[in-house]
């Protein structure tokens, strides 16, 4: 999971995409949990639920389809 | 009927004999076009338009920003004594606007208007759907995201806008002063992002013009134009024939302007500097809004949009738990399925609950 969690901010940091802007994206597709709790998963200082390392692999993976690309991010169980 | 298409576009149709206006969309109205579209509507609400007619024929999907955006025109049309009436939506869209409110705030064709209840209290309702309270700061004013960000992106779209409607526009940019320089905070293309840049380097322009004199600027014919002999020779070996800058007026001054290119002589007619004006109007109204934080409007018309995606969302899990899957199952369900067909997982949604009805439309 922790590892995880690393792919994650790094695909964020290339998107060049603002905690915030995560969020929302997030947030708009059923999350449930804070912007300070969302920037505290990536930083490894909080552990992300499973539903929740979907919910920002989805926001990621939908920015990078927008971009053109494909969904590269994994999700659970997958 | 025009046949659904890829291209977006958004077509006014004015009544010359009434206020009516009717707003024809093409294309899908997704993420990224229904901003533009919101920009329309609010500007003929604003406008004093009436009653609006909003015709779908050629627009294939509405998605959940799409539905948000009909429904805060309708709010704001219902507060300001029009109606929006959405006209030839497809099945699907029909359903989903429906599933979302928008057809009770909204008239639905054929729905009478005389049911349209209070805009108001539907707002209200669609923002009651949470199970569980939900705590950010970044749903109140201490959002991280900077007010220059949010302006620069409301500009883009109206730029965005404007290039869209404005017969003959072959470019448009929005030129503000910032750090006491001039500086191209929106563009279409790389061609007017050039154009305004020779003006800045010459210090001279009809950009600069009016946003020195807070006054339009109207070039009918650069190979006839005898002011700025310095920048009217590149604008024409860029083969631009036209230009209309109209002024962006702040708080006391002007601040910048809205620059439109063409690459036809006489490109600009009534309309078109009419409409050229409503939205300098509108990019003046952002620059005046844009206090140290971002507007209440982008922030509720942001806000709204979530909850409508998460509304759909939510029932499109209630939709999968029903044929025995687990909460987590179904939503895993929908983000691997939305993977498959390279879709989102709010259009995906859309069309699971849009599936369970495939025979008749809403209303």
């Amino acid at each position: 999971m922790d590892h995880d969690i690393e792919l994650l901010e790094r695909a964020r940091q290339g998107l060049g995409l603002s905690i915030d802007d995560l969020w929302w994206r997030y947030f708009a597709i059923g999350g449930m949990s804070t912007a300070m709790e969302i920037e505290a998963y990536l930083y490894g200082a909080l552990l992300a639920s499973a539903a929740d390392h979907d919910l920002l692999a989805v926001a990621l993976n939908e920015r990078f389809s927008e971009l053109g690309g494909d969904h590269p991010l994994p999700y659970t169980g997958d | 009927m025009p046949e659904p298409t890829d291209d977006f576009s958004i077509r006014l149709a004015y009544d010359l004999a009434t206020p009516a206006v009717t707003v024809t969309v093409s294309g899908d109205i997704d993420m990224l076009t229904a901003s533009a579209l919101a920009g329309v509507l609010h500007t003929v609400v604003d406008g004093g338009r009436r009653p609006i007619v909003v015709d779908l024929a050629g627009s294939g999907c509405v998605d959940g920003r799409g539905a948000a955006v009909l429904a805060r025109a309708a709010v704001r049309a219902s507060a300001a004594g029009s109606t929006i009436r959405i006209r030839s939506a497809s099945d699907v869209t029909r359903r989903m606007l429906e599933i979302t409110g928008v057809g009770t705030l909204a008239a639905l064709d054929p729905t009478p208007s005389h049911l349209l209840p209070s805009g108001v209290a539907r707002a209200v309702d669609a923002a009651s759907i949470e199970t569980r309270p939900v705590r950010s700061p970044a749903l109140g004013r201490g959002s991280a995201r900077s007010s220059t960000d949010v302006v620069d992106a409301a500009l883009r779209l109206v730029t965005a806008l404007a290039d869209a409607t404005i017969t003959n526009a072959d470019g448009v940019s929005v030129t503000l002063e910032r750090h006491g320089r001039l500086t191209t905070v929106a563009a279409i293309n790389d061609k007017v992002l050039t154009m305004d840049r020779h003006q800045y380097e010459t210090g001279e322009g009809p950009c600069l013009e009016a946003k020195a004199q807070g006054r339009w600027f109207y070039v009918e014919s650069l190979a006839d134009e005898t002011r700025w002999p310095e920048f009217v020779p590149l604008a024409l070996e860029q083969g631009i024939r036209s230009i209309l800058s109209s002024p962006l007026n702040g708080t006391d001054h002007p601040q910048g302007a809205l620059n439109i290119y063409s690459t036809k002589q006489q490109a600009f007619g009534e309309r078109d500097q009419e409409l050229a004006a409503l939205f300098a109007d509108r990019a003046s109204q952002i620059l005046t809004a844009a206090g140290p934080e971002p507007s209440d409007a982008a922030a509720d018309a942001r806000l709204g949009a979530a909850l409508v995606a998460r509304q759909v969302i939510h029932q499109a899990q209630g939709v999968a738990m029903a044929s025995g899957m687990t909460a987590d199952d179904a939503m895993g369900s929908l983000f691997r399925t939305a993977r498959e067909t390279n879709t989102t997982v709010l259009a995906r949604a859309v069309e699971l609950i849009a599936s369970l009805h495939p025979d008749h439309g809403a209303v």
